[in-house]
């Protein structure tokens, strides 16, 4: 908790938190010289409670104000990836218009050179800095909102209250009951500090992390991804969890008996983004920019974060009244103080070490 | 050759039929094809091989691409391929305690799937092949054939249905007061989902090598005095050696190469090395890495097969001119 860039990050996440009005009118003078509008855009999405909160609050909306039809290509991101890459290597045009995406991800994308500039999105101006990507040239990628990887558990297994400390993953009670994601995303800082090492030290010394995992990997962790987490909790095959607020908040809502916690140790917080692929013609890159751009509005981020549960870079963003005061919502300084940001540039150059080493231990 | 009514000698009596038209076409056909050089023929046979080596050619090629991509490292600054060739990603394998662990597990996988598949198909494609009764051939039948038409993702998903914590067999359990027991993401979850999507490929290989086999040589063994577990062991098995073989060579390259019953069925700590190539590929990123994974698992494939064939002997595909 002590890494300089996490109090950098987390100074910039706050810093315009009394900032502009939103406004989604794009300038008179743009939109006299709008370009041919597509008959669609084709943007890369999650499913479940992800798609559906997208489409309500940006995709609809932005279909009602443009006349354009959106199609949401399910796609995982880790799939789409290569077949962009592929397809502005050999100049095809690429398969979507824009890709929703983790920060992380999206930065390998970016280190590789694939995605158009979007620093003249009119609308960049007047949301929270954290907007911008940390660490890269430019703005290939606009990030959208935050989001916390929480401890999820079961409340009738913790009849005391909700458990204060990761350190109940250990319990002998959850062998064979506890969730992780399978490429150990979200829980590596929370391990450093586990294992008793600094996250400072990440990505230097990461050894009390991968100790941390080792003792877990005793506790035979599940490993899935999103949609995985609200199914196992849905069919009552894990108590507790390392999974993002959302997907805790979703199996809530179809009647699991879920709650949520940022225990004392702290979480990992980390952002989605959106970009656009080089290889579109000038009309679908003004349009997808377009898409973006209402995005970034409060007008369409109060609806659709609404759905996810996560607080976006808009400013004057209601919170949903279930998510009043809860730390999987940060909004205040103190709320930040238990949360560990990974510079994403730091993530992108590392996932490939991380995801090998966090493999050995779980494969062996 | 066709008959034209005035060559028959049937001339005499009723007017004769119209010669049709399709069979003036025939004989047309038959005229070109007794002037066609017997050399053609060759020709020809290479003809209708194209379409296949073509594909096989594709898939080389494929294999040829990757072969240069595994010599390639990533740059993670950069997320590019270097420029230069070497055999890091290879050597990074040889010391990846992860890649040792998903390749025994597949290997272990493929030998107990495939012996497990043909101790169980072997009765299943015997019955098939020698019930008198209509009834019960086709029940096996449907058997066999029904499993073809569900896919083997949504056969995945339908045991995590059954054997879940809340599924069909601990609610069972559960009425004579147990459980419930943890009956998913397992190895032998794993190897159970495995075994019961390759058995009907195994049957379907075994079933004609079975039904080849003249029931008249059991019956004359019998008559000889050889007991029935004698005339299987001397008579049957040796008899169905092609189709032991295939149905083993099936089983064993299919288990090896699989993805979805590892990735559905084996809650993410039961890799096989199919998984590790999508990980590396569509996870990481690291295309020269995945690359290497898949030769690798490539040349496994190729040499599993090459050491079935080789243990079975000559001629166990009962190819004709095989030596």
């Amino acid at each position: 908790m002590n890494d300089p860039s996490f109090f950098t990050s987390r100074r910039r996440l706050l810093g315009s938190a009394t900032a502009l009005a939103a406004g989604f009118a794009v300038p008179a003078v743009l939109r006299a010289q709008e370009p041919a509008k597509p008959a669609e855009l084709i943007v890369r999405a999650w499913g479940g409670v992800w798609v559906d909160s997208l489409k309500k609050g940006v995709s609809d909306p932005f279909t009602a104000k443009t006349g354009i039809r959106i199609r949401h290509d399910l796609t995982e991101d880790n799939e789409i990836k290569p077949r962009i890459w592929a397809a502005v290597q050999q100049g095809r045009t690429p398969p979507i218009h824009v890709n929703w995406d983790t920060t992380a991800n999206a930065t390998s994308s970016a280190l590789r050179g694939v995605c158009e500039s979007l620093a003249d999105l009119p609308n960049l101006a007047k949301v929270l800095p954290l907007a911008k990507p940390i660490g890269l040239e430019g703005v290939p990628i606009v990030n959208l909102y935050s989001y916390v990887y929480v401890l999820a558990y079961r409340p009738e297994v913790f009849p005391g209250g909700a458990p204060t400390s990761w350190s109940v993953l250990l319990e002998p009670r959850f062998k064979g009951r506890i969730a992780l994601y399978n490429d150990g995303i979200g829980f590596h800082p929370v391990a450093q500090v586990m294992g008793g090492g600094k996250v400072s030290d990440i990505p230097g010394n990461m050894e009390p992390c991968w100790a941390f995992i080792r003792k877990l990997k005793e506790q035979k962790p599940l490993l899935g991804e999103d949609p995985d987490f609200t199914n196992w909790f849905q069919k009552g095959e894990i108590d507790v969890a390392c999974t993002i607020s959302s997907n805790a908040r979703e199996a809530k809502a179809k009647g699991v008996n879920v709650a949520w916690t940022v225990p004392k140790e702290g979480a990992k917080v980390d952002t989605d983004g959106m970009w656009i692929p080089k290889g579109l013609t000038a009309n679908e890159l003004y349009w997808a920019k377009r898409y973006i751009d209402f995005a970034l509005s409060t007008e369409a981020q109060q609806v659709w974060l609404d759905g996810l549960g996560l607080p976006g870079v808009a400013p004057g963003l209601r919170p949903p009244a279930d998510l009043v005061g809860d730390p999987s919502y940060p909004t205040t300084e103190k709320d930040f103080e238990r949360l560990i940001l990974i510079p994403p540039r730091i993530q992108a150059e590392h996932t490939a070490e991380w995801f090998a080493r966090f493999k050995e231990i779980m494969q062996s | 050759m066709a008959l034209s009514p005035g060559r028959s000698g049937l001339g005499a009596g009723p007017s004769p039929a119209p010669y049709r038209l399709s069979w003036r076409i025939l004989d047309a056909l038959e005229a070109v094809a007794a002037r066609w050089p017997a050399r053609a023929e060759g020709a020809i046979r290479w003809l209708l091989l194209l379409p296949a080596l073509l594909v096989v050619g594709l898939l080389v090629f494929g294999l040829l691409v990757m072969g240069d991509a595994s010599l390639r490292v990533m740059d993670f600054r950069t997320y590019r391929l270097s420029e230069q060739h070497s055999l890091a990603n290879y050597v990074r394998l040889w010391g990846w305690g992860a890649f040792h662990a998903t390749l025994w597990r597949s290997l272990g996988a493929t030998l107990l799937v495939t012996l497990l598949c043909l101790v169980l198909a072997f009765p299943y494609a015997r019955a098939l092949t020698r019930t008198s009764s209509a009834r019960l051939r086709r029940l096996l039948l449907v058997g066999l054939f029904l499993p073809f038409f569900v896919g083997q993702v949504v056969r995945a998903y339908g045991w995590l249905v059954i054997l879940g914590q809340q599924g069909l067999v601990n609610q069972v359990l559960g009425l004579l007061g147990l459980g419930p027991y943890r009956l998913l993401f397992a190895y032998e979850t794993v190897l159970f989902g495995l075994v019961q999507y390759m058995l009907p490929f195994a049957v379907l290989m075994l079933a004609p090598a079975l039904a080849a086999i003249p029931e008249e040589i059991e019956r004359a063994a019998a008559s000889c005095g050889a007991s029935p577990v004698r005339a299987l062991l001397r008579i049957v098995l040796p008899m169905a050696r092609p189709g032991l073989v295939a149905a083993a060579l099936v089983v064993a390259t299919l288990t090896l190469t699989d993805f979805a019953m590892p990735a559905i069925l084996g809650g993410g700590t039961n890799d096989f090395l199919a998984n590790l190539v999508h990980d590396q590929f569509f996870r990481t990123s690291n295309a020269g890495l995945g690359s290497a994974i898949a030769l690798v698992l490539t040349f496994l494939g190729t040499t599993v097969a090459g050491l079935l064939l080789a243990l079975a002997g000559p001629g166990a595909l009962g190819v004709r001119g095989a030596r």
